[in-house]
């Protein structure tokens, strides 16, 4: 296994799902919980006679950053595409449950708790969504994670990092839009239909998948963060997004709610100001709400080096 | 027939062509101009049926527009064209030997319309004259197969007809030169008619029309790896070749093939290779494709020359900005130039490494599958040795006195051999032994017809192979029977790697024929990505100071 030192410059883009959860917390503080050693695997997989993972493709376990207690979810693209099922599901679901049970356990313990000795979750997504083969049963998990997202809420703060190679599309897109916070890296994409299947309904005029520039610059970490559906925009490192899980650990968890993108009347509108700004602007391009957010030359943003990125863009306010 | 008429007759050549252009005068816009619209029928003037035809178009560019119009002719008037060219990488190209107009081929590879190639030979719409080399076929256009009319492409045109082909020259000054100082006719589709050009590459009095095509003409990125798609195996491979190969050997001057396994190695030359102590030893002089890989080594100065067959769409500004390094004209623009590019790849360059589908038993390989007439480009031209050569270099040298057959055929004069490296795994693609029996070639000429297997690289040329068990040096073998044991011994769990004897196996480690990767003093551990100088597109992007422009299907930000 690699050190963790060594983990914390390597790209997370490329990083294993596990190799993520162990480096984003402290080092040697992982715990992983229903692991690959207790073969928890997919009874549909093995109906339909397909190759199961004895950890279902989702790594789940506990560590710490600082005196904050991180409870890590981290979604691995090379199994079935990072597919979630019922057993990834249930896993996801338990991890959140863990961490409220957790805070609550503290709460009723300890009336002089700081902020940063109050859980969180961490959420590192690399999926398309629901695994087809699992049907009902993949969508019923994700509803249970929405389920469990609600009821961390006001307690526990859900941190999604999106940065692999999968992105987090299809139904997870809804998760990961639910959560508190969003870190991407600029290799990061996030959406709900996937490129493809945009382009199998709407046509190739409409989306050309195989455009790879056309989708990372429509679903991308740059436009996410440009559009305000991510919060933050970090170098492609393990550490990077580390570092920045580590500075949000300890703020408020009213400061948490005012970073999240819907779920109050207020985001609503703001919302359906978006909307309407679509509707009136019909952009044939993403670069062309850039110019519309107030960067002059947009085209240039797209391959600026990330901190001058950083430095010089402006996002677009609703 | 007096002898004053036998000399009227040799002018019958350019009679001909005048009667030609005479028909198409009418078509003319202003000066060489002829419109797009008018294309179709300008070919219906100048083409007659059983004509030599060149379509330009290799790997990389194509004259697409001008291929498809040639489908549009009246097949009526025009039929049974004999064509030579390059590559039939497009459906145009097959397109017109579906549509009677074209009947006999003459070419050096298929690419993506292999299949068609086969499927068409084999039920008669091609009649096929051979699969040549770039530079065999080139030769034959001075020879035998010199081109009536030659539809080129270029990316501007002045009204006079003068070419600017720029970064990618490529075929164009080969096809031309045959074509026009034989009487022949040249047509160029551009991307756009100008006043004043960059340069002129093809002076206009050799070009007699040229078309604003209605798009810019396709061109293929054939050369780019994306970093992030190199794999563990394929480092512990290029590892391997790094420190058994080019530090044993002291390589300076070489081609990488198209594959994943140069990719790697031009990818950790900046630091396993540096670690090895090879910079300013190994990879000086190249003649390489501007492959996107090497900016990182490029960027270390690890090299003093590359010299390009083509260009490689988005390394316009990089190559430009590098001209100490690449053939860049007056004008600042690289000049690639496919001819002289496969001649320094054939006589002067030290090695060939690159990858192949099939080796058989004893070292031959191939591209070639069933049912896929693929052709082999310009491989053989460089993975061969040059029997003409006659400059020495170390490498050159080392490779040959390791020959233990020498003196059987030139007695006690010393003399070199290029080192020609197929670096494979042992299983292909799709799980698909690389070591074989028999090579798919075989039945591919039995089910087409072909007079002879098509073979990229003859057992006898090849010198060393690298698997992931090992390098087998072949040049140390001293006859078939050891060569074929040290196929075997590199051959891993194919049925011929089955086939080896432990015992032979180990004489043969003993003799320094065949190294494995501990015999090579290489941590197996170590062959991961974190090796690489560059993991991503955008880390070459960052190597090359924002010159590097990849083109968007290769973008993921």
């Amino acid at each position: 296994m690699t050190h963790w030192t060594d983990l914390q410059p390597r790209s997370f883009l490329e990083a294993s799902a596990r190799d993520r959860a162990i480096g984003l917390v402290d080092e040697g503080s992982f715990t992983e919980l229903a692991g690959p050693f207790d073969r928890v695997t997919s009874p549909h997989l093995a109906l339909l006679g397909d190759a199961v993972a004895f950890d279902d493709g989702i790594v789940t376990g506990v560590g710490k950053i600082g005196r904050t207690p991180v409870f890590v979810i981290s979604q691995e693209g090379r199994f079935i595409g990072g597919s979630v099922g019922e057993i990834g599901g249930a896993k996801m679901v338990t991890a959140i449950k863990l961490a409220i049970d957790f805070h609550d356990d503290l709460v009723a313990q300890f009336d002089d708790l700081d902020e940063e000795e109050k859980p969180l979750v961490v959420i590192s997504f690399e999926t398309g969504g629901v695994r087809l083969h699992e049907a009902n049963a993949g969508l019923l998990a994700h509803a249970e994670v929405m389920d469990q997202l609600q009821k961390a809420r006001g307690k526990v703060p859900v941190i999604a990092l999106i940065g692999s190679k999968v992105g987090a599309f299809g139904g997870m897109g809804f998760v990961a839009a639910a959560t508190d916070v969003i870190i991407m890296s600029e290799f990061g994409r996030l959406g709900l239909t996937g490129p493809e299947v945009i382009e199998q309904e709407m046509g190739k005029e409409e989306f050309d998948a195989s455009d790879r520039a056309l989708v990372y610059r429509t679903t991308g970490g740059r436009h996410k963060f440009i559009m305000g559906d991510a919060n933050f925009l970090v170098e492609n490192t393990v550490a990077a997004f580390r570092d920045q899980v580590s500075a949000l650990a300890g703020l408020s968890i009213e400061a948490f709610e005012e970073m999240r993108r819907i779920g109050s009347s207020a985001k609503v509108k703001a919302q359906l100001r978006a909307v309407a700004l679509a509707a009136e602007m019909q952009p044939g391009d993403a670069t062309d709400v850039w110019t519309r957010a107030g960067n002059t030359d947009a085209h240039a943003l797209i391959d600026l080096p990330l901190p001058e990125f950083l430095a010089t863009v402006r996002r677009l306010a609703v | 027939m007096t002898q004053q008429d036998k000399r009227n007759n040799w002018r019958k050549r350019a009679e001909d062509t005048a009667a030609r252009k005479e028909a198409a005068a009418p078509l003319y816009a202003k000066g060489k101009e002829v419109l797009a619209k008018d294309t179709v029928a300008l070919l219906e003037a100048v083409i007659r049926p059983f004509d030599i035809i060149n379509i330009e178009g290799n790997n990389q560019k194509q004259a697409d527009f001008l291929a498809e119009c040639l489908n549009k002719v009246d097949r009526a008037k025009i039929h049974d064209l004999h064509m030579v060219q390059s590559a039939v990488p497009l459906p145009a190209h097959l397109d017109l030997f579906e549509n009677g107009i074209a009947k006999k081929l003459d070419f050096a590879f298929g690419g993506p319309q292999a299949g068609r190639v086969a499927k068409f030979i084999a039920n008669g719409k091609i009649e096929l004259g051979a699969i040549h080399t770039y530079l065999e076929l080139f030769g034959r256009y001075f020879l035998d197969l010199t081109p009536r009319v030659s539809l080129v492409c270029a990316y501007k045109a002045d009204r006079k007809g003068n070419l600017y082909t720029g970064f990618n020259t490529e075929d164009t000054p080969a096809i031309v030169e045959a074509t026009k100082f034989r009487e022949g006719i040249v047509i160029a589709q551009v991307n756009e008619i100008v006043d004043e050009l960059p340069r002129v590459d093809i002076p206009g009095d050799w070009v007699d029309a040229v078309i604003q095509s209605p798009k810019p003409f396709f061109i293929e990125p054939l050369f780019t790896r994306d970093p992030a798609l190199v794999t563990d195996s394929q480092i512990l491979l290029a590892m391997m070749c790094l420190k058994g190969i080019y530090a044993e050997y002291g390589v300076t001057s070489m081609n990488h093939g198209i594959g994943f396994l140069t990719s790697a190695i031009e990818l950790i030359l900046p630091t396993y290779g540096l670690e090895l102590g090879l910079k300013g030893k190994c990879c000086t002089h190249m003649i390489l494709n501007p492959h996107p890989t090497m900016i990182p080594a490029i960027e270390e100065g690890w090299v003093d020359t590359i010299h390009c067959f083509g260009g490689e769409l988005g390394m316009e500004d990089y190559v430009a900005s590098r001209p100490d390094v690449f053939f860049v004209g007056p004008d600042g623009s690289l000049r690639s130039n496919r001819a002289f590019a496969q001649t320094a790849g054939h006589y002067a360059i030290d090695m060939f490494i690159g990858g192949t589908l099939q080796i058989d038993k004893y070292g031959n390989s191939s591209t070639a599958t069933a049912g896929r007439v693929a052709g082999f480009g310009g491989a053989p031209n460089m993975g061969c040795d040059a029997k003409g050569r006659r400059h020495p270099t170390d490498a050159w040298l080392k490779c040959g006195q390791e020959l233990p057959s020498l003196d059987r055929d030139i007695g006690n004069l010393p003399r070199g051999k290029r080192l020609v490296v197929q670096g494979v795994e042992t299983f292909g693609e799709g799980r698909a032994p690389v070591f074989v029996d028999e090579l798919d070639a075989w039945k591919l000429a039995r089910d087409a017809d072909l007079p002879i297997p098509p073979v990229m690289i003859y057992g006898d040329d090849l010198t060393h192979i690298v698997t992931e068990e090992g390098i087998a040096y072949l040049n140390r073998c001293k006859d078939m029977e050891a060569r074929m044991a040290a196929i075997r011994a590199v051959a891993g769990f194919t049925d011929i790697g089955l086939a080896a004897k432990p015992e032979e196996t180990r004489a043969l480690r003993e003799a320094g024929i065949v190294k494995t990767v501990s015999d090579l003093g290489i941590n197996p551990a170590r062959a991961n990505r974190d090796l690489l100088a560059a993991k991503s597109m955008r880390d070459l992007v960052t190597w090359s100071g924002g010159l590097y422009n990849p083109p968007a299907r290769f973008r993921n930000w």
